[in-house]
């Protein structure tokens, strides 16, 4: 017997892939790209210049990224809209987890929006109105200039970390949800797992934003 | 601790009819040791006076078994979803307060409709198919791992309690941890894998297990320690194999 799929279940499927892959490769690649700015200017520039020179690039953007991303985006508002938090009367740290997923999700809508803007297009009136993507050799000085503004650099922490913790918990939630982690033991295991990789990936993050207004980031010198 | 003058102080939030608003009412009780909230509700039911010493009806409730097996008397107990049988007054703080379980229809005081989850059993063809026209011999062994595995989903009582905890489940929007753990009860049992693809096509339809938030509170909840979680990876698993991956078998 041929098992039909219906529409919410394929929808929801998509969902938890998406924001693995290739929403999650991609975070790792762009904090890659951000620690070039640990060695300074020219590296930053070169690398987005690099990522400019990508055969194929504009289709790689709206293929592996827009498109993906404001899937995930708009139908996780839908399956937060589905949430009736009970988070008081049974405070387990899952429960904790399911809600802060909802709230880092609604924080990523409005960052990444902001974010995007902000530098792939450079279209918030009264900021930066210079493309990155158009202009890769101005890149790390449109960065740096925007992060010397101190609230804008706290708007970008506060996203890096909604966004390491919407990720890490996110693997182990895809985990769950394909079947591959299923008894208790293997899913506090792999749940230490994802908060190992949540810490490191947050260092590198803030790591690399530093590094625009801080030459070699947090422990510059030291290690670069 | 067994002082003449102690009483129980219980507020039950009533209601007299399904179109009815819901209203709380306060009694009060004389203290015994080992009292559970059944037997406070039925000293409440000999003299159905409120607190106030007003004469009131009696409240209405649901129970069978006493002994936490069957599952009928599940109410919500200061907050939080349980079978009030096996709630001791010892233990409660109080004063103890009693709701009826908010996730089905509450027909009067503490009576609810969980014809829903019975509705989820028929769906997902929570039985194995036995009959035939001449003996079919003994069943086929089951290995011990799966036995035990089996033995524990094959607890749940359908009290609802993983329904009643659970963030995502409202209004019968999700078929619910209480029926994924029957489908993989069944699913693991060699004849009942024959009916597979018709449960696993039932617990992916458009209220089905993608549903799962993973806020765990099910498996928490549970009085009979069903490993729910358990039971709805491993469907998870069975349903991106056999229904997402199915067709590059064919």
């Amino acid at each position: 017997m041929a098992i039909r799929l219906s529409r919410t279940f394929i929808l929801r499927k998509l969902h938890q892939l998406s924001g693995i892959f290739p929403l999650g490769i991609f975070l790792l690649e762009h904090f890659y790209t951000n620690s070039k700015a640990l060695d300074g200017e020219k590296h930053f520039n070169d690398a987005v210049a690099d990522l400019q020179a990508i055969p194929y690039i504009l289709l790689i953007e709206i293929g592996g990224i827009f498109i993906p991303l404001i899937y995930h985006a708009v139908y996780g508002l839908v399956i937060t809209m589905e949430a009736r938090p009970n988070n008081l009367a049974y405070p387990y740290p899952r429960n904790w987890f399911y809600l802060i997923q909802r709230i880092t999700g609604v924080i990523l809508f409005f960052f990444i929006f902001f974010h995007v803007l902000n530098f792939r297009f450079g279209m918030v009136p009264g900021l930066n109105r210079i493309s990155v993507a158009e202009h890769p050799e101005q890149a790390f000085g449109i960065v740096a200039g925007e992060f010397r503004m101190w609230w804008i650099f706290a708007i970008y922490m506060i996203g890096i970390t909604a966004t390491v913790w919407h990720l890490a918990n996110g693997i182990w939630l895809f985990l769950v949800d394909w079947g591959i982690t299923i008894g208790e033991r293997a899913q506090r295991l792999t749940g230490y797992a994802c908060i190992a990789f949540g810490v490191v990936l947050l260092l590198v993050g803030v790591n690399a934003a530093v590094a625009f207004i801080r030459p070699g980031g947090l422990i510059g010198g030291i290690i670069h | 601790m067994a002082n003449n003058s102690a009483t129980v102080e219980i507020h039950i939030r009533r209601r007299a009819n399904p179109d009815a608003s819901p209203y709380w009412e306060q009694f009060e009780i004389p203290y015994r040791p080992n009292l559970n909230i059944i037997s406070c509700l039925m000293e409440i039911q000999k003299n159905p006076v409120n607190k106030a010493g007003e004469r009131t009806t009696p409240p209405v409730w649901s129970m069978n078994c006493l002994e936490q097996v069957c599952g009928i008397c599940t109410m919500i107990v200061n907050g939080r979803a349980r079978q009030s049988c096996s709630a001791l007054i010892d233990n409660l703080e109080q004063p103890i307060k009693l709701e009826p379980m908010s996730k089905f229809p509450n027909i009067r005081d503490l009576v609810v409709d969980r014809q829903q989850m019975f509705d989820h059993l028929r769906r997902v063809h929570a039985w194995i198919e036995l009959d035939g026209t001449h003996d079919l011999g003994p069943g086929p062994r089951m290995d011990q791992e799966d036995v035990q595995e089996r033995y524990a989903y094959s607890r749940c009582m359908t009290c609802g309690c993983c329904l009643e905890a659970c963030p995502q489940y409202e209004g019968d929007n999700y078929i619910g941890p209480q029926a994924i753990a029957q489908v993989r009860l069944m699913n693991m049992h060699p004849s009942g894998k024959m009916n597979r693809a018709e449960r696993l096509e039932a617990i992916m339809g458009e209220d089905g297990i993608t549903n799962c938030g993973n806020a765990q509170n099910c498996v928490r909840a549970c009085p009979m320690n069903i490993p729910l979680t358990r039971a709805i990876y491993e469907e998870n698993r069975e349903t991106v194999i056999h229904g997402l991956l199915g067709w590059l078998k064919g």
